[in-house]
């Protein structure tokens, strides 16, 4: 058999208190599974199995998507029960839409997407960056709320026993968001580099706030100040775009890659931008 | 603990390894041949079933997931007595069979698509079967057979 992920042991949990009380015990032994895509693959990758996974697939709590101002979106919620996100959080569900084919999409998760490393080409983590999503946790101490990017600049250190139960995401009617990959190939590839843009706008139509976001450029999705200074104070165009991505050049540093070099990463963000931003009036394409 | 699986209507009790590959319980355990390994990583979509109505790539999942689930894979579409599905012999009709190494995957893939949505348009077939790989047929035959069985307007 080529794939040899069928040695550890799976534990079941039905609530997030049983999951995190399972993951306590199990200390640096135990991480959590939902839909597997990850954990499965891991020798593939040459990373290390844990001896035992807790399958949170039971845990209803972390199935729930609550669409509102703000959207709760549980850990265990899949690609394909993101895709339907639009308004202000079209740039989620254009990014759920085209990150995996349907088969990963019907299992994949987003708490999945965001703890999982290194994988830069993890498409949910910028919009929710640009949507200033923040996660619940739930560890033995309790529940607590981290803003994303606290997050992800912890999340190597992170407690073992600690889940993420959902992404809270603020969605005030008006705000607009979109999302833009480039891949090598149309399908079943991960972005080269990815921008998620999320505007809110004034009467006259000048954006009165802006949140930027670049994914797959480095190593972890990050926001980009100088873009998202370049965005606000007028109206959305073109040229206004491919000068945020062009401020955004000055901030990223490529990644090395077998599919793209790093240069080329940087050199195609101002195109993604005004793509990106292209796609703030049209309808969520799914 | 045995796994549970009601398998094209059959239930199981299997002590199997709860992170052997469904796909790997499917053949080896159950004799179910009809699914196909193909990339063992989750990119080529032969391995394509159906898990309690949803699509999933059966090499990457683990079949302790799938514990108390409803599978169905390309040996229920029809039983050895019958005739085929009316999509399965679209698609022979339409030479959407070549080596027919893809042929399983894409037969689950399309009957859920049909359960869920059954008038598609061409353009949501191809994206259905985007996780599909077909290196013989360019797709079109299958996209035809798919049409046909469902009437639908290109």
């Amino acid at each position: 058999m080529a794939n040899d992920a069928h040695v550890p042991e799976l534990r079941y949990a039905s609530t997030v208190d049983e999951a995190v009380g399972e993951l306590a015990r199990l200390g640096a032994d135990g991480a959590p599974i939902a839909g597997g895509t990850w954990v499965m693959l891991a020798p593939l990758r040459r990373m290390p199995t844990h001896r035992s996974y807790v399958a949170l697939t039971r845990v209803e709590e972390l199935g729930r998507l609550v669409e509102g101002d703000p959207t709760s979106i549980g850990g265990a919620v899949t690609m394909a029960g993101l895709r339907g996100l639009s308004g202000p959080l079209a740039a989620l569900g254009y990014a759920a839409a085209h990150s995996a084919p349907p088969a990963i999409a019907n299992v994949a998760t987003l708490a999945g997407n965001l703890r999982a490393a290194p994988y830069p080409g993890a498409d949910l983590v910028a919009p929710l960056l640009a949507l200033d999503a923040a996660l619940e946790l739930a560890s033995p101490d309790g529940r607590s709320t981290l803003p994303l990017g606290d997050y992800l600049a912890s999340r190597d250190a992170r407690p073992a026993a600690e889940l993420i139960v959902r992404a809270i995401v603020p969605a005030p009617a008006g705000r607009r968001s979109a999302y833009e990959r480039l891949t090598v190939r149309e399908s079943g590839e991960e972005p080269v580099a990815s921008v998620a843009v999320s505007v809110d706008l004034a009467a006259d139509g000048a954006v009165m706030a802006a949140r930027v976001a670049f994914g797959s450029v480095e190593d972890v999705a990050r926001r980009s100040a100088a873009a998202e200074a370049a965005l606000v104070g007028g109206p959305l165009t073109a040229e206004r775009a491919e000068a945020a991505g062009k401020a955004a050049q000055g901030e990223l540093t490529g990644r090395e890659g077998l599919d793209a070099p790093g240069w080329y990463r940087v050199a195609v963000l101002p195109a993604l931008v005004r793509r990106a931003v292209a796609r703030l009036d049209a309808p969520l394409e799914a | 603990m045995p796994i549970e699986l009601t398998v094209n209507g059959r239930r199981h009790e299997l002590d199997v390894p709860p992170f052997y590959p469904l796909a790997v319980v499917l053949r080896e355990e159950l004799g179910l041949n009809g699914t196909k390994v193909g990339c063992f990583e989750g990119r080529c979509g032969a391995c394509t079933v159906v898990v309690d109505g949803r699509t999933v790539v059966s090499c990457i999942y683990p079949v302790g997931l799938a514990d108390g689930a409803e599978v169905r894979t390309v040996e229920g579409l029809a039983s050895l007595e019958g005739p085929l599905s009316p999509l399965q012999d679209a698609i022979l009709d339409h030479g959407g069979v070549q080596c027919g190494a893809c042929t399983p995957g894409v037969l689950m893939t399309l009957t859920a698509l049909l359960e869920a949505t059954p008038s598609p348009s061409e353009h949501e077939v191809r994206e259905a079967l985007e996780g599909n790989l077909c290196r013989c047929t360019g797709y079109q035959g299958i996209v035809d057979a798919v049409m046909a069985v469902t009437g639908g307007a290109r």
